[in-house]
């Protein structure tokens, strides 16, 4: 449930921004990365919740799943968390939910088996945009 | 008129309401590995905590975590509304990687490390700290960059070197760094000193090393038999009856002194 204070933060940092460009946010998207398997419908949830009553309230929220893409530093190739997921423990899982760059801790290249990895997309949730009537 | 625009990372703005109950960071350095830091940091941690004061440790040395080797704790942070709440030993909220990892192997990039210790400390819940005791990795990479630029708490140096001649050079860099970044140094502190021919004339490296940047020299720690049992043992209790905890104590006394009076 630590998804609570990360969507506490998320929301903070708009108002931050808000307040910054003395501005209305109108709408603003959140990307969750597909590496932290965060549940999309209880991000959503959370937002509306902790904006209720809020400057945000009636602002226009999107949020979307961002696919993650890993590269391996020693071959090149890319491949994408379902590749590697079915091959995780539960206890992995959950390692890479909290810290997404654990991934390299518990997954070989597919291509070249070895671990250093570059995640490039969807490691974890993200403030993508913010759109301010100023 | 509308504008859209990208915001910055909001976990900066996490760790900064995260780290404003928590008093003083002290960043526990050296320019090379293998000097003490860890073993440094535990004991001064546990110090700190038996001696009445909140305290975190933060194993802020990603590629190489410890700390929670040191204090044989294993125990996976407790998931909550507030974050995550470290485990406890010894009356020290001890945060690190290796709670997650569990001994698996670290390959990260400095990206990758920076990535891990940010994430860390926006969802670390501390709660109200009197200190938070950082053990730090050697050198000067992403993860000083960090922590010697944290939103919320301004961050002081303890820079521990050994005292022969290539722990002592390397150890001037951080200093260095330390004067460029602004990052008050609380002093320099000799570890695994033993007497012998080369070290009885004059005044020895870290001690010069302190006096040349005019910050205080903190003392020397010996080389103790008993401290490599005790982390054999992972028992900070038998660590801490060492001779080298009874001279860290004497030496870290006037920090102390500064955390019961600020």
């Amino acid at each position: 449930m630590h998804e609570l204070s990360l969507v506490q933060g998320i929301v903070d940092s708009v108002q931050e921004t808000a307040r910054e460009k003395r501005g209305r946010v109108t709408s603003f998207k959140i990307e969750v990365g597909e590496l932290s398997q965060f549940d999309i419908r209880l991000i959503r949830k959370l937002l509306a919740d902790i904006t209720t009553g809020t400057q945000l309230e009636g602002a226009k929220v999107l949020v979307e799943r961002e696919k993650c893409r890993v590269r391996c530093l020693g071959c090149g190739s890319q491949w994408d968390f379902r590749q590697l997921a079915g091959a995780l423990s539960n206890e992995e899982k959950e390692m890479v939910h909290f810290l997404p760059e654990l991934i390299s801790s518990c997954s070989k290249c597919p291509s070249c088996s070895k671990s250093y990895f570059e995640i490039e997309a969807g490691r974890s949730v993200r403030v993508a945009e913010v759109t301010l009537d100023v | 008129m509308s504008e859209s625009d990208s915001v910055p990372d909001f976990r900066q703005g996490m760790i900064k309401r995260r780290l404003s109950d928590v008093r003083h960071v002290l960043l526990v350095l050296s320019g090379k590995g293998g000097v003490g830091k860890s073993v440094v940091s535990a004991t001064l941690a546990a110090q700190l905590a038996a001696s009445g004061f909140k305290v975190g440790l933060l194993d802020a040395d990603i590629y190489g975590p410890s700390s929670a080797l040191l204090f044989g704790t294993g125990t996976l942070p407790e998931e909550g509304k507030g974050g995550l709440t470290p485990p406890v030993s010894r009356g020290v909220k001890i945060m690190s990687v290796d709670l997650f990892a569990s001994g698996r192997p670290l390959p990260l990039t400095g990206y990758g490390a920076r990535q891990v210790l940010v994430e860390l400390l926006a969802l670390t819940h501390w709660g109200e700290l009197d200190c938070l005791v950082a053990d730090m990795p050697p050198a000067t990479g992403d993860i000083m960059q960090v922590l010697t630029s944290l939103g919320g708490a301004q961050p002081s140096g303890l820079v521990v070197s050994m005292p022969d001649r290539l722990s002592t050079a390397v150890a001037h860099r951080v200093l260095e760094l330390l004067r460029s970044e602004k990052v008050p140094t609380i002093g320099v502190l000799e570890n695994m000193h033993r007497p012998g021919p080369g070290q009885v004339r004059g005044i020895r490296g870290p001690a010069r090393l302190a006096r040349e940047f005019g910050v205080p020299f903190l003392g020397a720690l010996p080389f103790d038999s008993g401290v490599t049992n005790a982390v054999e043992q992972a028992d900070v209790g038998a660590l801490l009856k060492t001779e080298f905890a009874e001279k860290l104590r004497r030496a870290t006394l006037p920090y102390m002194k500064t955390l019961r009076t600020d």
